[in-house]
C-alpha cells in the first residue's frame, strides 16, 4: 500500500530560507496511516452531521492540495484555480444526471476534461509573468463561470443542476459491516479512498525528480533555465496535474452537495482555497488538509454564533499573513523547532 | 515531536467539535431565505410572516401539544447556498420540515433535497411551473405562491384590454422565473389577441446593476406596452435607470408587471419613484377599498403590531398562509413525520385572511389569484397603492 | 436599426464607460506606483456609496445635500485609504505579492461585512440631486442630465490627473517612483509618503465614484464582489498603470457590453472575460500599458 511505503521514507531536512519542506513522518508511528483509519470509522462512531463535516473536509482537502502544487511546489500564484474545479464538477454531474454515465466513467471523466481545460488555458498562462498570470487565471475561471451561468440548456444556468445521482453503492453490502451504512456514508467511504489515493499519486509527484524541477523553477526560475531546464513546460505539466486532480475533487464535491451550481465556480472559491492552504501552511504538503480541517472547523462553529463569517475570516486571514505566514503547520513547526533547541541546550 | 502537537491540536479541535442538535421538544421548520441583497425586500416579510404566524399558533398551544420553532437562515437569493443551508439544517439542526425560499431558482434546488431526504416542503413564493411539473413533481413539496402560468392568464387579460396596443416588448430576469412567466403571458396573449406582435424581449441577469443597455435596447423597438417580470430590488434598479430616459413616458405606463411590485413593500422601496399608472400585482392589496374581510383586517393589524410598522407588508401573507398549512397538515396527520403529513396535505382545505386556500391533490399546488390594478398616487398614502384591486385570473384550468 | 437608436446605445455605453473609468483609475494609479492589485478598492467604491448614503440622510432626510455628500464620501474614503496604507498595508511592502494581494482580499471581507453591519443588509437609494434631475432630447432620444455630468465628468478628472501627474514637481516624482522607487529613494524623495498619497489618493477616487453612482444604482452588500472584477478588466485591456489606457479600456468595455446586448445578448457576460483573456494573451500590458 502506498501509504506505509510513505512512512517508511526518512525524513528530510532543508535550509531556513527554503519555503517548502517535504516533512514525512518517520519511523515508529505510521500518522497519515492513523488519520485515515479515524477518518474512515466516522461513519460508525459519529453522527449523519459529522459524517457530512469529514467529507467536506476530505474534499477540500484534495482541492487545496492539487491548488499547493501550483502554490507551494512551483511558486505559481493561480487565481482561477476554481475553474477546473467546476469543470470536473459539471463534467462529472452532467454526465451523471444527464446521460446516466456510471460514476466509474464520469469520474476520470470529470479529471480527464479539466486537465484537458488546464492544458489548453494554462498553456497561455505559463507564457505570462506572476502578475499577469494571475489575471488571466481569473479570466478563464470567470468565462467558465460565464458559460455555467448562461448556458442554460447543458448546465442549468441560475438553476444549476440539482439532483445529481449517487453512484452504485450497493455492492458496499457484501462488505461486513457496511450493510447499515446508509448511500451518504458509503459514498463518504468512497471519496476517502479516492481522496487518499490522489493524495498518494500527488505526493508521490511532488518527490519525484519531476517535482524536485519544480521546486527548483519556483526557487529560482533562471537557474533552472540555465541549467537546460524548459521553464515552461515543466510549469505546463504541473498546471495540467493540479487542475486534473481539482477536476476529480469538483466532481466529488458535485455528488457531494446533491448538485452543481454557477457559483461553485465564482472566483471567490478560488480565493477561498488559497487562504485554506495558506491557513494550513503552502510550504508544508499536509498544510492544505489541515486548513481545509480548521477552516471547515472554523465555519461551523463560528457560524452558530454570528452572521459575520467573512469578517472572521478576513481576520484570520491578517492574523496569518501579519504573524504565521507559515500557516498552522509551520507554526507547529516553529514551536517544534524551538522546543528541540531548549532541549538540547 | 511534531505529531505530538498534531496530537494536541487534533483533542481540541475533536473536543469542542461542533454537534448537531439533539431532539428537542419544538417542532422545527427550517427557512432559507434571501434576508440582504436585493431580493431582501420581498424576502425578509415573508419570514416575519411566517414567523407572526408561529406566535399566533404557539399562544393557542401549538400544534398536537407542541411549539413550532423557525429556524431562518440567509439564502442570498442563491440556489447554491439555499440547498447548502437545507442539508445544513436537515443533518445539523434536525428539522422535521422546510419552508422558505424565495425565488425559482432555490425552490426547485430544495425540493431535490426535500425529496430526496423525504422532508415535506412547502414553497411560499417562487412561481415557476417547473417545480411541481410531472418531471419534478414528489410527495414532499407542495406551493403556497401562484405559478407562472396562472400569472401569465392574468397578465394576457389584462394586456388584451388595451385595444389600441398592436406591439408588445417583455423584460424579465434570466433564470427559470423569468424565462417561465414571459413565455407563459406571450402563450396566453396568442389566445385572445393573436393580432399582437411580439418585438423585443430583454433578458437581464437576476441581480443586474445597471440596465441601461437592456432599457435603451427595448426602447429602440418601439412596443406599444410592456410586459414585465423584474420584482423586489431589480425593479426598483431598473426603474431609477428607465425612468429618466423617458421609457415609461414612450410607452404611457402601459407596463404591466406580475411579479408583485404592486405590494407597499415595493412602493415604499420606490418612494416618489414609483412609475404610477403601470398596472402591477400583489399577493394580498393590504390597503383594502371596499369589503373587507374581517379577517384580513384582524390580520393586517396584528401583522402591523408584530411587524412594528406604520404600514404592512403584501409579502407576509404567503409565509403566513405556509406556516399555517403545514400546521393544519400536521394536526390532521396526527404525526410530524413527513410521510403521514405529506399524505394529509393532499386536498387539504385551509382558511387564509384573503379567503381559503387549498392544496390539488395532483399538482400539489394551490390555485393562488392575485389582486391586480393601476398603480396611483392617493392622498391618504405616501406611496403608490392599488386602485380597484380586481382578482385575476378568475379561474384556471387544472394544470399538468 | 434607426440612428438615433444606435446613438442611444452609444450613449449608454459611454456612461457606463465613464463610471467605470472613475472607479478604475485609481485602481491603475495604485498599480502604476505600487505594483499591487487591490482587491478592497472595490470596497472603497462601496463604502463610499454608503457614507454618501449615510450624510444624506444626515443632512436632509428627503433627499438634497448631495454634493456634500460626495464630497464627505470621497474624503471619508480617502483618510480610511490612507490609515489602511499606513497602519497595514506598510508592514508588507518587502514581502511576496501574494502576501499584499491576500492583504487586499482580506480587506474585502472585512469591509463586506463591517458595511453590512452598520448599514444593514437592505438595498438603499439616493435621488438624483435636483439640479440634474432632468433630461434632454438629443438626436431624437432622451438623455438624462446626470448620465451626461458622468460622461463629461469622465475626461475632466482623466485630464485633472494627467496634468497633475505631468506637469508639477509632486507628479514628476510619482512618475519617478513609478519608474524606479529604489533610486527614487536613494536620492533621498520620501517614498513612503508617496505611496500613502498615492493610496489615499485612489480610495479617494473610488469613494467618490461610489457617491457618483448612487442616483443610478441601488447601494447593496455584493455590489463591492460585482464591480472589482469590471475595473479588473478595464484595466488590464487598457493597460495597467496608464491613465489614457484606464480611459479608453473603459470607453471600449462599455461600448463591448451597450452593443454586445443586439449583437449576441447570450454572451455579453462572457464576451467581456474572453475580451480581458485576449489582451492578457496577446498583448499583456494592454493597449497602451508598457511592458511590465
Amino acid at each position: 500500500m502506498t501509504v506505509a511505503t510513505t512512512t517508511a521514507v526518512l525524513r528530510r531536512r532543508a535550509t531556513a530560507t527554503t519555503a517548502l519542506r517535504h516533512r514525512v513522518f518517520s519511523g515508529r508511528v505510521p500518522w497519515t496511516l492513523v488519520v485515515f483509519i479515524i477518518m474512515a470509522t466516522v461513519p460508525w462512531i459519529g453522527s449523519r452531521y459529522d459524517t457530512f463535516l469529514a467529507a467536506q473536509i476530505v474534499i477540500d482537502a484534495l482541492f487545496a492540495v492539487s491548488l499547493n502544487l501550483l502554490l507551494g511546489t512551483t511558486g505559481l500564484v493561480s487565481f482561477g484555480h476554481v475553474a477546473y474545479f467546476g469543470v470536473g464538477a459539471y463534467v462529472c454531474g452532467i454526465l451523471m444526471k444527464t446521460y446516466a454515465v456510471p460514476f466509474s466513467l464520469a469520474f476520470p471523466a470529470a479529471g480527464l476534461g479539466a486537465a484537458l481545460f488546464a492544458l489548453i488555458s494554462g498553456y497561455f498562462c505559463v507564457r505570462l509573468i506572476k502578475l499577469y498570470f494571475a489575471m488571466l487565471t481569473l479570466a478563464f475561471s470567470q468565462i467558465i463561470w460565464a458559460i455555467a451561468y448562461k448556458w442554460n440548456a447543458v448546465t442549468g444556468g441560475d438553476q444549476g443542476l440539482p439532483e445529481i445521482p449517487y453512484p452504485h453503492l450497493d455492492w458496499m453490502s457484501a462488505i461486513p459491516g457496511f450493510a447499515d451504512l446508509s448511500i451518504g456514508d458509503r459514498f463518504y467511504l468512497l471519496t476517502l479512498v479516492l481522496v487518499a489515493v490522489s493524495l498518494a499519486v500527488v505526493h508521490r509527484v511532488i518527490r519525484s525528480p519531476f517535482g524536485r524541477v519544480l521546486t527548483t523553477i519556483r526557487d529560482n526560475p533562471e537557474r533552472a533555465a540555465f541549467l537546460g531546464i524548459n521553464v515552461r513546460l515543466y510549469q505546463l505539466a504541473a498546471f495540467v496535474v493540479a487542475g486534473g486532480f481539482a477536476g476529480l475533487a469538483g466532481a466529488l464535491y458535485g455528488i457531494f452537495s446533491r448538485g452543481v451550481f454557477a457559483d461553485f465556480v465564482f472566483w471567490s472559491k478560488s480565493a477561498e482555497i488559497l487562504i485554506m492552504t495558506i491557513l494550513g501552511g503552502a510550504g508544508y504538503f499536509w498544510g492544505p488538509p489541515v486548513g481545509a480541517a480548521a477552516l471547515v472547523w472554523l465555519n461551523q462553529a463560528i457560524t452558530d454564533y454570528t452572521q459575520y463569517w467573512s469578517f472572521v475570516l478576513g481576520a484570520i486571514l491578517l492574523v496569518l499573513l501579519f504573524g504565521f505566514p507559515g500557516g498552522i503547520v509551520g507554526g507547529l513547526d516553529l514551536l517544534w523547532q524551538r522546543l528541540k533547541r531548549l532541549r538540547n541546550a | 515531536m511534531l505529531h505530538r502537537y498534531g496530537l494536541a491540536l487534533a483533542s481540541t479541535l475533536l473536543l469542542s467539535w461542533p454537534v448537531a442538535a439533539s431532539a428537542a421538544d419544538t417542532i422545527k421548520i427550517g427557512f432559507p431565505i434571501p434576508l440582504s441583497g436585493p431580493a431582501a425586500v420581498y424576502g425578509k416579510p415573508i419570514l416575519a410572516g411566517a414567523e407572526m404566524a408561529v406566535a399566533e399558533i404557539n399562544a393557542k398551544g401549538g400544534v398536537l401539544g407542541r411549539k413550532l420553532e423557525i429556524l431562518s437562515r440567509d439564502s442570498k437569493a442563491n440556489a447554491d447556498e439555499a440547498v447548502r443551508l437545507a442539508r445544513e439544517m436537515i443533518i445539523k439542526d434536525r428539522v422535521d420540515f422546510l419552508a422558505g425560499t424565495l425565488t425559482s431558482a432555490e425552490a426547485p434546488a430544495v425540493s431535490t433535497v426535500a425529496k430526496e431526504n423525504k422532508i415535506v416542503f412547502v414553497a411560499p413564493s417562487a412561481k415557476t411551473t417547473m417545480l411541481t411539473d410531472p418531471q419534478h413533481i414528489h410527495p414532499y413539496i407542495f406551493r403556497v405562491a401562484s405559478n407562472t402560468d396562472v400569472e401569465g392568464l392574468a397578465g394576457a387579460t389584462l394586456m388584451a384590454r388595451w385595444k389600441d396596443v398592436k406591439t408588445v416588448a417583455t423584460i424579465a430576469p434570466d433564470y427559470a422565473y423569468g424565462r417561465d412567466s414571459a413565455a407563459a403571458f406571450i402563450a396566453a396573449l396568442k389566445k385572445v389577441r393573436p393580432d399582437i406582435q411580439i418585438v423585443d424581449q430583454e433578458w437581464p441577469k437576476l441581480g443586474e446593476p445597471d440596465f441601461t443597455a437592456f432599457i435603451t435596447a427595448q426602447m429602440g423597438k418601439k412596443p406599444d406596452a410592456v410586459y414585465c417580470s423584474l420584482f423586489a430590488g431589480d425593479f426598483v434598479t431598473f426603474t431609477k435607470e428607465a425612468t429618466p430616459r423617458g421609457y415609461f413616458k414612450a410607452i404611457n405606463n402601459r407596463l404591466i408587471d406580475g411579479a408583485e411590485v404592486g405590494t407597499p413593500d415595493e412602493a415604499q422601496a420606490l418612494g416618489s419613484d414609483y412609475p404610477y399608472g403601470i398596472i402591477a400585482n400583489s399577493y394580498d392589496p393590504v390597503l383594502w377599498s371596499g369589503n373587507e374581510p374581517a379577517a384580513h383586517k384582524t390580520y393586517i393589524e396584528n401583522l402591523k403590531k408584530f411587524t412594528n410598522t406604520q404600514y404592512a407588508s403584501g409579502w407576509s401573507i404567503v409565509g403566513y398562509q405556509s406556516i399555517y398549512a403545514l400546521a393544519a397538515g400536521i394536526k390532521k396527520a396526527g404525526s410530524v413525520s413527513s410521510d403521514p403529513v405529506a399524505k394529509a396535505l393532499l386536498g387539504l382545505k385551509w382558511d387564509t385572511p384573503v379567503g381559503e386556500r387549498s392544496f390539488s391533490v395532483k399538482s400539489h399546488e394551490t390555485f393562488a389569484p392575485e389582486y391586480w390594478g393601476e398603480m396611483v398616487k392617493e392622498a391618504a398614502y405616501p406611496f403608490a397603492t392599488i386602485k380597484d384591486p380586481e382578482v385575476l385570473p378568475k379561474s384556471f384550468p387544472a394544470t399538468n | 436599426m434607426s440612428a438615433s437608436f444606435l446613438f442611444s446605445q452609444f450613449m449608454g455605453g459611454l456612461t457606463t464607460a465613464m463610471f467605470l473609468f472613475l472607479i478604475a483609475s485609481g485602481l491603475s494609479l495604485v498599480f502604476g506606483v505600487m505594483r499591487v492589485i487591490n482587491f478592497a478598492h472595490g470596497s472603497f467604491y462601496m463604502i463610499g456609496a454608503y457614507l454618501a448614503w449615510q450624510a444624506v440622510q444626515w443632512l436632509h432626510p428627503t433627499g438634497g445635500g448631495f454634493w456634500l455628500a460626495a464630497l464627505f464620501a470621497a474624503v471619508g474614503v480617502g483618510i480610511l485609504g490612507a490609515l489602511t496604507e499606513r497602519l497595514f498595508f506598510r508592514s508588507l511592502y518587502g514581502r511576496e505579492e501574494l502576501y499584499q494581494l491576500l492583504f487586499t482580499y482580506a480587506l474585502v471581507l472585512i469591509l463586506g461585512d463591517a458595511a453590512k453591519f452598520i448599514w444593514g443588509t437592505d438595498q438603499l437609494s439616493v435621488s438624483t440631486p435636483p439640479a440634474l434631475a432632468g433630461s434632454v432630447q438629443i438626436f431624437g432620444t432622451t438623455q438624462p442630465l446626470y448620465t451626461l455630468f458622468i460622461i463629461a465628468i469622465g475626461p475632466a478628472i482623466a485630464f485633472t490627473l494627467w496634468l497633475v501627474l505631468n506637469r508639477t514637481g509632486a507628479g514628476r516624482m510619482v512618475r519617478a517612483a513609478q519608474m524606479d522607487r529604489e533610486m527614487l529613494d536613494a536620492l533621498g524623495a520620501n517614498v513612503a509618503t508617496i505611496y500613502t498619497v498615492m493610496f489615499a489618493l485612489s480610495a479617494c477616487l473610488a469613494g467618490l465614484s461610489g457617491a457618483l453612482v448612487t442616483p443610478i444604482e441601488s447601494i447593496v452588500p455584493g455590489m463591492d464582489v460585482l464591480i472589482i472584477v469590471q475595473a479588473f478588466i478595464v484595466v488590464v485591456i487598457g493597460g495597467m498603470g496608464s491613465l489614457w489606457g484606464t480611459f479608453w479600456g473603459s470607453v471600449i468595455y462599455g461600448q463591448v457590453l451597450s452593443f454586445g446586448i443586439l449583437i449576441f445578448p447570450g454572451f455579453s457576460l462572457f464576451s467581456v472575460f474572453a475580451l480581458m483573456a485576449v489582451i492578457l494573451i496577446v498583448r499583456p500590458w494592454g493597449l497602451f500599458g508598457r511592458p511590465l
